[in-house]
């Protein structure tokens, strides 16, 4: 089933937090329900889309504008757009919040000391060796968000976890049907309670 | 005024709230909704068809009736079998309601139990969704965040009374104001800290006080007596919400207009009609196996093959027929449907109460009261006793009248008037009595005094 209504999964954390394995989870599970899915991953947007900017406020800045830009369009015509940017500043996630509107933001939580120990790709020793300048967390600010509609503590969940947790959130803001049941919204369980609460109430 | 850009819109939402009580008995004990009165607009306010909370809140804030949302109760029949009936959450609402039209037009909104919001939409602010979040475990809030917010502020927030079937009538009424208390205490605290320009919250505890306590304080309700301890229950809450009315006031600020308004109003119950029973007597459901208890419907072994209609129950009635070619084991031919319905619909209108007496009911046919009949509508309405009764669906009863309803202690009915404040410190009103008013007027007068034009397919008007 196609969806006429796309959104915007705007992941935001700390290099090594787990964006991109997220990510990779996250994205067969929308294409199972039909969804038309494109992600926006932080590396290869800057080797692409915003090839020469640096990592100055500014040009962090603008690097996040035009990943925001790209997620409008997308969004706008059906598609689940993903961005896995680090995206650090509060105030330019804000703003793409306010462009996209269908803006489901995900954050990936987790300590710097343990992006740290899992460092995948070398960059917390080169940025602590002062070899990387302006280096979030380390050498330049991260700004969490105030009111994610997700959160995803990696420290706590496995990838898959947090991805099915995506999902049921997506179900829950109505971006997609729910799997399980008959689009009320509700697992059998669920469905169960609320019945016994309305018929106690005398509505049934 | 149109274009003034500084004005809010405060909607303070009291579900079941009925003008006699509000408007006439308590007026004078509550200063803050009297000065409301006093100064602004006030009136009836006609509800839908059915006057019941779902759909009542969404028909509303959508100002499209029930046939045009496709929402006939709490559960309507997902197809035409006999057992598929699914709950309208907020995914069944279609229609854009005042806060999805505000977030469109870049206006802040917040908006709080809301009745059919759950699951919670985004929309530009905040929404804490209703009564239909199966518990807080869920994601109920937009955004996320703010559950744990809620929970910091008042730890286990109640999006209902626990256990509402209990004669421990104590333990009810504290349930009542601890929720109702929690609900205030959120609500001033998002109109302190959040940006908005549109706010409405619902309040669920005046229903559940009057379903729970009615026969106490109306001597015409069959179970009333004189002197009970609980007399003066429902009046102490409507007291103790105009205190927090008041402090809700305190907090806003002259361009703020304050709408106070009930989805439908409320009335004692005299007893239920086992709509079930009677179509089992009177040869129009036929069972396999009569149920040896009182039993419901859908636990019974109905012959589906002999059955021409059955009824859920609740505050009132659905009858469905068993039409051939629409229903799996149907058997009313097409030609015949206009005719069985016509005599269901008089033979049922004339069911006389216990002592014979004529019971007033009305039938309604779903195509005659709505614009259009979306998704799958009854094939009748029906209100026992103009509502005054209820509808039970239980089989094995035995008799046609009960006063025990099937699942407990119910002591009210909904009513067709609920009630509307409009209160603008730009335009006072001068406590102007306005006739005439329906739920569907609500939305397109927020959007005005917003500034933003109503959409062409509500059918409401703008009251002035």
């Amino acid at each position: 089933m196609a969806h006429e209504r796309g959104c915007t999964i705007w992941f935001t954390g700390l290099s090594g937090a787990g964006k991109s394995t997220i990510t990779e989870q996250l994205v067969p599970l929308l294409k199972e329900r039909g969804c038309k899915v494109e992600v926006l991953d932080g590396d290869v947007v800057r080797t692409n889309l915003s090839k020469g900017l640096g990592f100055s406020k500014e040009d962090r800045d603008t690097n996040i504008r035009r990943i925001g830009f790209v997620c409008n369009l997308l969004t706008r015509n059906g598609v689940f757009a993903v961005s896995a940017a680090i995206s650090p500043y509060k105030a330019i996630r804000n703003e793409n919040r306010a462009l996209i509107k269908d803006f489901v933001e995900v954050y990936v939580k987790a300590s710097l000391e343990t992006c740290i120990q899992r460092d995948v790709k070398g960059l917390y020793k080169k940025a602590l060796a002062g070899e990387i300048k302006e280096f979030t967390g380390v050498s330049d600010p991260y700004e969490p968000p105030d009111n994610p509609e997700v959160i995803c503590e990696t420290e706590k969940e496995t990838p898959q976890e947090s991805a099915l947790k995506i999902i049921r959130r997506l179900e829950e803001l109505g971006y997609l049907v729910p799997a399980s049941n008959n689009g009320d919204g509700y697992s059998g369980q669920e469905e169960e309670v609320v019945k016994q609460r309305l018929t106690d109430l005398g509505y049934l | 005024m149109i274009g003034n850009h500084r004005r809010k819109v405060l909607v303070v939402g009291l579900d079941c709230v009925p003008p006699e009580l509000l408007f006439g008995q308590y007026r004078d004990e509550l200063p803050h909704f009297n000065a409301l009165m006093t100064a602004g607009l006030w009136g009836e306010l006609e509800s839908c068809h059915p006057p019941i909370t779902v759909p009542a809140w969404s028909c509303m804030m959508a100002s499209q009736d029930p046939g045009q949302l496709g929402i006939y109760g709490f559960r309507n029949r997902a197809d035409y079998g006999y057992d598929k009936l699914s709950i309208a959450t907020g995914n069944a609402v279609k229609a854009e309601r005042v806060w999805d039209l505000l977030s469109r037009a870049d206006k802040k909104v917040a908006v709080v139990g809301v009745p059919g919001t759950y699951p919670p939409r985004p929309v530009n602010g905040l929404m804490v969704s209703c009564f239909l979040t199966p518990s807080i475990a869920n994601q109920y809030t937009h955004p996320a965040g703010l559950r744990d917010e809620i929970a910091g502020l008042v730890g286990e927030y109640m999006v209902d009374v626990k256990g509402f079937r209990t004669e421990d009538k104590d333990w009810l009424l504290r349930q009542i104001y601890e929720m109702t208390e929690k609900r205030f205490r959120v609500v001033r605290h998002f109109l302190r800290t959040k940006p908005w320009d549109f706010f409405m919250f619902v309040e669920m505890g005046t229903d559940r006080i009057h379903h729970g306590f009615w026969k106490f304080i109306d001597p015409g309700h069959r179970g009333y007596e004189p002197g009970n301890r609980h007399e003066q229950a429902i009046r102490d809450y409507y007291r103790y919400l105009d205190r927090e009315l008041g402090e809700l006031l305190a907090m806003i600020d002259q361009d703020t207009v304050v709408l106070v308004v009930s989805d439908h109003g409320a009335k004692k119950m005299d007893g239920g009609i086992c709509i079930n029973e009677w179509l089992l007597q009177n040869g129009y459901l036929a069972l396999r196996e009569p149920p040896r208890t009182p039993t419901a419907i859908d636990k019974c072994a109905v012959d589906w093959s002999k059955t021409l209609a059955w009824s859920e129950g609740g505050y009132y009635a659905r009858l469905f027929l068993n039409v051939k070619g629409r229903e799996p084991q149907g058997v009313i031919e097409a030609r015949d449907y206009e005719r069985l319905r016509d005599e269901l619909a008089a033979k049922i209108a004339a069911i006389p109460d216990h002592q014979g007496r004529p019971l007033g009911t009305i039938v309604h046919k779903p195509q005659a009261l709505y614009r259009a009949t979306t998704n799958i509508p009854p094939d009748l309405l029906i209100y026992f006793g103009d509502l005054n009764w209820r509808s039970v669906g239980t089989l094995g009863t035995g008799a046609i009248h009960t006063f025990d309803n099937d699942t407990g202690p119910d002591d009210a009915n909904h009513a067709q008037q609920g009630i509307l404040i409009l209160h603008d410190p730009a335009q006072p009103g001068g406590g102007r009595e306005i006739k005439g008013m329906s739920l569907y007027d609500v939305a397109p007068t927020i959007l005005h005094l917003l500034g933003q034009t109503p959409p062409p397919h509500m059918i409401g008007k703008i009251i002035t």
